[in-house]
């Protein structure tokens, strides 16, 4: 039992990090009722870049972090519209469609990286990733990495600057219309296209973000990307399909979850706890935990 | 249509001809394999391009397949026509246990589901003692390249057969479509959504698990990479998009092209194995973007603009005296 808060602390720190990758994925969802399937891709790739950056400027992957927001949220905008052209064409199934582009898109980045940075895992090493603290009471003993508290402050911080950014600005309000009614909003003199690119870039750039924090607390290659697709349809189907305050919640528990996996019983059976928790809850409640979901 | 009829009775009659002509085994094993290939493209299309729910995790179903037949023959010692109807069954079943919760969602849930349940199972298979673990299985080996030959070409010709009957032929064909047009109205007109996409998603899983089977036993070796990895998934989604979803000449086209493309890619540039990966990706964004009716969409889109510029006009006396038809 001396292993339980351990377990607990762990999992709501990785959980934390989890959140940002699971926000970004669910606005891009609200807004341009997309599945990317190159979620995972995303945050791979930015974890590459902030792994060069780091190689070649020594800079600490917590100061590269802006920087790597700044690219990443660039090229989103600029592939957005042809996500766009996919998913709002005429003929087909356009929802189909883009769900059958965005894995294409995956496939090529996987390969790319594969082609480019090759199979070896790496890690970003940041000044404080030897460090942590230690907290003892009686006889429970817990460690807390320093790196994994500033990826669990980082997210809160992404999060509550989200939060402020939708519930209190102009772009904000605009996002929440675009999400609630496409026509209507459009009638309001909203700019579906522009309004969609920037949130894409936003999505991608918190992603690439991400990777980077994952990174530098765990290690990072060219074939990461699948698992952590995978985690991010987890919370945001566990959440709600496009609901976001569904979503810290969804990730804490995903935390719980893979950390008593790893303490208690055997990881290499967390991919199927995770299935298993996926499906019980898409058969007892399709629009998520909260029923909030769309 | 009778035309189209001989043109695939006489080819069936050619590739049945096949072994007698080609002596060269290597030649052979790829004729084979690219018969496979056509077999699980258009069992990936019968649930994508009808029903319009992505299947990205078809090579769970492809490995199940090929499991089953391993265990049942290593374990129990059975002959390997007895376990091929039970990789059959296994591979079903597994297609009530995934789609009863996700095929009564949009087809996004099912995406994610289906992906997320092929990395689960490779993982297990990755972890279990019973399947070897990432060593894999070996299975009695039987090495008759012909026998290999005319089972998979038959196996494939059945399942072409089926669901040309199914799908192009019978009710079902019409229901699966009317679903995937309006599930709404459909359910006005009767149906129910839910159980017609679960029939199809068993259509498209049942056969699936067979080639697994066979495929097992023809290789003699199978491991999670190669039957369950998401190289399976991958080249299926390629074949049926680029081919053209909702058809079934379509993804039989788009398989002998991509199969053909890769053998030779691998072949020549063994090298740069992963380089295979981004053209994949590319031909699928490409595909869509581009394409999005696929290749055979497209061909037989052009062909019939083409018949119909070529009927002649209907003669203006004709049409002031009433008679519209010539």
């Amino acid at each position: 039992m001396e292993l339980l808060p351990q377990a607990t602390v762990d999992g709501l720190l990785i959980g934390g990090i989890y959140i940002t990758i699971a926000i970004g994925f669910s606005l891009a969802y609200g807004v341009m009722h997309i599945i990317d399937f190159a979620v995972g891709e995303w945050i791979m790739l930015g974890a590459f870049l902030g792994y060069y950056l780091n190689l070649w400027s020594v800079l600490d992957p917590f100061i590269l972090l802006p920087a790597i927001f700044l690219v990443f949220a660039v090229i989103g905008y600029l592939i957005q519209p042809l996500v766009y052209r996919v998913i709002s064409g005429k003929k087909g199934n356009p929802v189909l469609m883009g769900l059958v582009f965005t894995f294409g898109l995956a496939l090529m980045f996987r390969g790319a990286a594969l082609t480019g940075f090759g199979f070896y895992s790496h890690s970003i090493p940041s000044a404080i990733s030897q460090d942590s603290f230690f907290i003892e009471m009686g006889s429970v003993f817990i460690t807390i990495p320093y790196v994994r508290l500033a990826g669990l402050l980082y997210a809160i911080a992404i999060t509550l600057v989200l939060h402020f950014v939708l519930k209190k600005t102009d772009f904000g309000r605009a996002v929440r219309a675009l999400s609630q009614h496409r026509e209507a909003s459009g009638l309001m003199g909203i700019n579906a296209k522009r309004i969609s690119s920037y949130v894409y870039g936003i999505y991608v750039g918190l992603s690439a973000m991400t990777g980077v924090i994952i990174g530098s607390i765990f290690t990072l290659n060219a074939q990461m990307g699948g698992e952590y697709t995978i985690l991010a349809f987890f919370i945001v189907v566990l959440a709600g399909m496009g609901y976001l305050a569904g979503v810290p919640w969804a990730a804490f528990l995903l935390g719980l979850v893979q950390s008593f996996f790893l303490i208690y019983l055997n990881p290499s059976y967390t991919l199927m706890a995770v299935f298993g928790i996926l499906f019980t809850i898409l058969l007892i409640s399709p629009k998520g935990l909260f029923g909030r979901g769309v | 249509m009778s035309r189209k009829y001989l043109l695939l009775i006489l080819s069936f009659g050619a590739l049945l001809a096949v072994p007698s002509v080609i002596h060269d085994t290597f030649f052979l094993r790829i004729i084979t394999e690219a018969i496979l290939w056509i077999g699980l493209a258009i069992s990936w299309d019968v649930l994508a391009g009808y029903t319009g729910y992505l299947n990205f995790g078809h090579g769970a179903f492809f490995g199940i397949g090929a499991y089953t037949t391993a265990l049942l023959m290593k374990l129990c010692g059975w002959s390997f026509f007895l376990a091929l109807p039970f990789a059959g069954l296994a591979a079903g079943a597994l297609a009530v246990i995934a789609g009863i919760p996700t095929l009564r969602l949009k087809g996004a849930y099912f995406a994610i589901a289906t992906w997320a349940l092929s990395r689960a199972i490779q993982q297990v298979a990755l972890v279990m003692d019973i399947t070897g673990g990432p060593d894999g299985m070996r299975l009695p080996t039987f090495l008759h390249p012909d026998f290999f030959y005319y089972l998979m070409l038959g196996v494939v010709a059945a399942i072409f057969a089926l669901y040309w009957f199914l799908l192009e032929k019978a009710p079902f064909g019409l229901k699966v479509k009317a679903i995937r047009e309006d599930d709404q109205s459909a359910m006005s007109l009767g149906l129910n959504p839910t159980w017609i996409k679960l029939q199809a998603f068993i259509l498209s899983a049942v056969p699936t698990g067979i080639l697994g089977a066979i495929y097992a036993y023809w290789i003699t070796y199978i491991d999670p990479a190669s039957v369950l990895g998401d190289l399976v998934t991958d080249q299926a989604v390629v074949m049926a998009v680029f081919g053209g979803l909702g058809t079934l000449i379509g993804p039989a086209i788009g398989a002998i092209i991509i199969y053909l493309f890769k053998t030779y890619f691998w072949a020549y540039l063994s090298d740069y194995q992963v380089l295979y990966l981004i053209i994949l990706g590319g031909v699928i964004a490409a595909s869509v973007v581009f394409l999005p009716n696929g290749l055979w969409g497209t061909i037989s889109g052009y062909l019939q603009t083409r018949n119909a510029v070529k009927q002649k006009p209907v003669p203006q006396e004709k049409i002031d005296k009433g008679v519209h038809h010539v």
